[in-house]
């Protein structure tokens, strides 16, 4: 499904706001595997955590719409995506 | 359950034409009150130990509050535009969350599937991008650019038109939709869903309408409103869990639920928890 494989993104992701990494990171990874986005946490600390993600893009923007309202101790003020590679084509 | 600072905002309690004397019993937030007029003619509402709560009588209904609103009611400027017609919906009572009901009436995507043939059909069931943002100044939700093809987007609709859409949250069971106002196309149409928590599974809502439309006798206004909650109330009364999730874990929102998602970050934002789920379950 070569077709398909083109239609994969690499994007990070930086989320900014006052985040409980201790229980956002987890989330982020189980939130990343019910929507099969591979994942991978670059940098996380309290108010800034980078994932790096790779996925069809439909759904890397669900995973920023979950990630954006987020756990209920968390709260998420922006988060920014920009490309980092090129996968699958 | 506390019921936190939601405790402290407005919420409708009756419509306002409808008053008596002997009063209406009902309940805010698990609080029995009692809706009455008084001697003079103006609304008085009491609890349960007989405390007299504020009032304000807005937009035909009557507003109160269990604690102390740090804000006046929201405004709703078109509510004082000549030439509109003011239409009092009346209730439906619902078991499902508050919040429910509010999410679900800014929920476009359901359109096609639940008002099939009126708000939405398909194959047009994609929801355009649209902006979302919680504006600061005011301190409101608000969705703008939201564009949707409806078969029959009002009742002085004649036929099938792409409706341009805004919706506001302006208090946490409060919401007013702008929509193309299909016989005067340079004014918005405004429809409002102000919603009573009974409890934190149950509510009255009570619609509320500000149209220019000559024409469409009030009744058949009523009734095409009725029609279209009526079909949201068997979805609402259905959803699982029964409270609305402030944690998306058991869910996968999309780009079509930002409005949603706009609310309960609001929500979360306000601690407005009343009727909401904090934990994925």
């Amino acid at each position: 499904m070569a077709g398909e494989a083109q239609h994969l993104l690499q994007e990070r992701m930086t989320i900014l706001g006052e985040l409980d990494a201790e229980s956002f990171v987890p989330w982020i990874r189980r939130h990343a595997a019910k929507l099969g986005v591979s994942q991978v946490i670059t940098h996380s600390g309290p108010d800034r955590i980078e994932v790096d993600l790779s996925g069809a893009p439909e759904l890397i923007d669900m995973m920023e719409v979950g990630c954006l309202l987020g756990p209920i101790n968390v709260w998420v003020e922006t988060i920014d995506r920009r490309p980092v590679g090129n996968a699958g084509g | 359950m506390t019921v936190g600072p939601m405790l402290d905002e407005w919420y409708p309690v009756g419509i306002f034409g409808q008053l008596d004397e002997a009063g209406r019993k009902t309940m805010l937030m698990d609080e029995p009150i009692v809706v009455a007029r008084d001697g003079n003619g103006d609304a008085k509402v009491t609890d349960s130990s007989g405390r007299i709560l504020p009032v304000r009588v807005r937009y035909g209904h009557v507003w109160t509050s269990l604690g102390e609103p740090k804000k006046e009611l929201f405004a709703i400027p078109e509510a004082d535009q000549p030439g509109r017609r003011f239409v009092d919906v009346g209730v439906v009572r619902v078991r499902c969350s508050p919040l429910r009901a509010v999410e679900n009436f800014l929920d476009i995507a359901h359109f096609p599937f639940v008002h099939t043939d009126i708000l939405g059909a398909e194959p047009h069931t994609e929801v355009q991008a649209y902006k979302v943002e919680i504006r600061e100044d005011v301190d409101e939700v608000w969705a703008t650019q939201v564009q949707f093809y409806q078969p029959q987007a009002a009742k002085s609709a004649s036929g099938g038109i792409t409706t341009q859409y805004m919706y506001r949250v302006a208090g946490p069971t409060s919401t007013v939709l702008y929509k193309t106002c299909p016989p005067r196309p340079s004014e918005w149409d405004v429809i409002t869903l102000f919603v009573q928590p009974l409890a934190e599974d149950l509510c009255d809502v009570w619609p509320w309408m500000a149209l220019f439309d000559d024409d469409t006798p009030m009744t058949d206004l009523i009734h095409f409103q009725q029609t279209i909650f009526l079909q949201d109330r068997s979805i609402l009364e259905n959803q699982v869990p029964r409270l609305l999730p402030l944690d998306p874990g058991m869910e996968m929102p999309t780009r079509a639920d930002l409005t949603s998602v706009a609310y309960r970050r609001w929500l979360k934002r306000h601690n407005y928890t009343y009727g909401a789920q904090l934990v994925a379950q």
